[in-house]
């Protein structure tokens, strides 16, 4: 029954079955198949400036801090003291030399060393007591990619760069299109969702179809109008996703921008196209600011052109915690920085007109599975089902058309793929 | 220290924009604003007590950030028939109290401070409960009345407790 | 030099040699046992010598396996914070002053002049 759910064999066909989204053991496994097992967003590096500089966040529901060490490298560690198991740091980001457990005084250096226990004489008559084998324990891998600082629990995980595979190709978009990289803006807003987090990360993997609809209230607001529609047979758009992460996009080059309602940004992404375009060849250059969404498997999501950067935190089968940053690129004037920061909260925050909308739906969505009945019936996925083409630029498998169902059913196989693979080997490449 | 009747009448003043809200009379809402005016709602952090960032700055993100015209731009989106997560409507009640008035640093200003609960039933079973301090800057104007020329909101939560704020504060 | 030595260690203590003055180069520190004062610190700060007591006032740590950053030594375990010349705990969580010890250099060797009443 079990294997037969994770299975999705429906799927291909258009089908999935509601129960992804409301049972607990399903849940539980996707903790333990996912959320321990693939590479993770925890921070972009520009959080973390210099040495001493901290960070706390989530790994799944494992808590996990992490810190820029003396060195310069970046380490990352379960934020639970390995003595009785209080955390460690109780502030969400800072700069410190260490952390002392409030518990026991048991304090633990930037590398995750113990450094120091309360009462040391007694731990020292103690054989049993080995510092070294009592420092925090760290993440098994942790990586980056232009700037996105990535982790995983699991020793045997691919490397990150294989991970994502041909998505770095997309990722540059929005990572690589300037030579002075990218920074996030200050400060960080997190909000709960009574919602399950994948029907917040399949949004942003291929749902442009809402976006005309559920946003069209948020539209009138910052362009005085609705949202054009996507779907028409002169449009430009595709579906691609690579090993389950996806980007749903057209190539309008400032949509997403657009809503900002920030001169000041449609400027600078026209200024700066042709430097786009020398980075990224013209395709690419006008992915920048179009209106498009993007998720990195499992739940790591951002606009283009909007440039909120987001996780979704699985906190049980039916919430999810948000947390939401703004990119941008480190060399923009400090105005063009500031109106991305006061753009991307106006439409993408708890208080953003086009998130607003949002939350409803999937809280809604979620809370219908309660019934037994109800979580009998099929979701239809099949949008777009004779759409995949080869396109001699785009890497992944692409789909003709961002009004799709292409992405999320990639997203949802490559779920059920690793909830049914025991190890790494076992999931297919 | 500021008189009974300036106290009584900032008291009456923000007790009505209570109102306001809680009835979604957002352009009566937004007429109590002065031109100039600056809405800010800060991000809270949580952070430790030595640490100098401080737990809110106005470079970082902030649920509001406003001019009058970014305020417009969210009525627009509240009073849109398209607004579908406002119907039914979500049923605000906004409390205010502990307010201090004093003399602004401008004539013809005071600076009031306050604090506020915004409870929120929505849908069937939704609730939640919002709340902080509010630091204003009230003007003054030639009519005789005050309007908000300044709103400085210090929500107490750092994970905000609710899937949004379809109000202001 | 022994004359001015005698007179020194009348008026400023008991006299330690605690170690060669080259093995401890600008910028490091050194942990020196001695009977008359327990486990002392030795610091090379851009040239200058200082001597404290090596242990932390706040909790039993020695202070020469934490970080020199300028004429301040860090505790590694609790990362209080104390000032080479005048002990004076600078943060949390250390509250108590650290024992200074006057010192000198004589034939390159850091020696300290040790008053009971200053030990820690």
């Amino acid at each position: 029954m079990k294997d037969d759910l994770l299975a999705l064999r429906d799927l291909d066909d258009g089908w999935l079955d509601r129960r992804v989204f409301w049972d607990r053991d399903v849940y539980e496994l996707e903790l333990e198949r996912i959320f321990a097992r693939c590479w993770l967003f925890v921070a972009h590096e520009s959080q973390l400036p210099k040495p001493g500089s901290f960070l706390t966040t989530w790994m799944g529901e494992d808590h996990v801090l992490v810190v820029r060490r003396r060195d310069g490298s970046i380490g990352a560690y379960l934020n639970s003291c390995p003595h009785r198991g209080n955390r460690v740091c109780t502030a969400e980001a800072g700069t410190a030399r260490g952390f002392v457990c409030n518990y026991h005084g048991w304090s633990f250096d930037l590398d995750g060393r113990l450094a120091g226990v309360h009462e040391s004489a007694a731990f020292g008559r103690e054989p049993t007591f080995d510092r070294s084998k009592l420092g925090l324990t760290p993440v098994a891998q942790l990586d980056t990619y232009k700037g996105l600082v990535f982790a995983t629990f699991d020793p045997d995980a691919p490397p990150l760069r294989d991970f994502l595979g041909d998505f770095a190709f997309y990722l540059d978009v929005m990572l690589d299109n300037d030579e002075g990289g990218t920074e996030f803006a200050g400060g960080s807003i997190t909000s709960v969702l009574d919602c399950n987090w994948k029907i917040a990360a399949e949004n942003f993997a291929g749902d442009a179809l809402h976006a005309g609809w559920t946003h069209a209230s948020g539209a009138e607001a910052m362009l005085g109008r609705g949202v054009a529609g996507l779907s028409g047979d002169d449009t430009e758009s595709y579906h691609v996703n690579v090993n389950g992460h996806c980007w749903e996009f057209n190539l309008d080059g400032v949509g997403n921008a657009a809503t900002l309602g920030d001169r000041r940004i449609i400027d600078y992404l026209r200024a700066n196209e042709a430097r786009f375009t020398e980075r990224l060849g013209p395709l690419r250059a006008k992915m920048v600011g179009s209106i498009s969404s993007v998720n990195v498997f499992p739940n790591f999501s951002f606009l283009p052109g909007q440039n909120t950067f987001r996780t979704w935190q699985p906190k049980g089968p039916h919430r999810t915690e948000l947390h939401t940053w703004v990119l941008v690129n480190r060399d923009a004037p400090e105005e063009v920085k500031d109106a991305w920061r006061k753009g991307a909260m106006m439409t993408f925050s708890p208080s953003g007109v086009f998130e607003m909308d949002d939350g409803e739906n999937w809280e809604l969505a979620t809370r219908a599975n309660q019934g037994v009945v109800t979580r009998r019936q099929r979701l239809y996925y099949g949008l777009g089902s004779d759409t995949a083409i080869e396109h001699p630029e785009l890497p992944g498998n692409v789909h003709r058309g961002q009004v799709n169902d292409a992405n999320q059913r990639a997203f949802y196989r490559r779920w059920s793929e690793l909830l049914r693979a025991g190890t790494w080997d076992e999931v297919p490449s | 220290m500021t008189s009974l009747e300036t106290h009584f009448e900032v008291q009456a003043f923000l007790a009505y924009e209570a109102r306001l809200l809680d009835e979604e009379r957002y352009p009566e809402w937004l007429g109590l604003f002065t031109e100039d005016a600056h809405y800010w709602a800060p991000g809270v952090e949580n952070r430790g007590r030595s640490d100098k960032e401080g737990t809110y700055a106005p470079s970082r993100m902030a649920y509001f950030d406003d001019t009058l015209d970014d305020l417009r731009r969210r009525v627009t989106r509240f009073t849109a028939p398209t607004a579908w997560a406002e119907d039914p409507a979500t049923r605000h009640l906004h409390v205010v109290s502990n307010i201090e008035v004093e003399d602004g640093e401008t004539a013809g200003e005071l600076l009031v401070r306050s604090v506020f609960v915004n409870y929120r039933g929505q849908g069937d079973v939704d609730a939640a409960t919002l709340y902080g301090r509010r630091e204003d800057v009230l003007r003054r104007v030639p009519d005789g009345g005050l309007r908000i020329a300044r709103r400085l909101v210090v929500l107490r939560h750092a994970v905000l407790p609710a899937k949004n704020i379809n109000t202001f504060f | 030099m022994s004359a001015d030595v005698t007179s020194a260690a009348e008026l400023k203590g008991c006299r330690v040699v605690l170690c060669a003055a080259d093995d401890v180069p600008a910028g490091r520190m050194l942990r020196v046992v001695v009977p008359e004062a327990g486990p002392l610190l030795v610091a090379n700060v851009d040239g200058t010598f200082h001597v404290t007591a090596d242990t932390c006032t706040h909790a039993e740590a020695s202070l020469s396996e934490g970080d020199l950053e300028g004429r301040t030594v860090v505790c590694p375990v609790h990362w209080a914070e104390f000032d080479l010349a005048t002990g004076a705990a600078l943060c949390f969580p250390a509250t108590r002053a650290l024992a200074v010890h006057p010192a000198a250099v004589e034939d390159g060797q850091v020696v300290a002049y040790i008053r009971g009443s200053r030990e820690g």
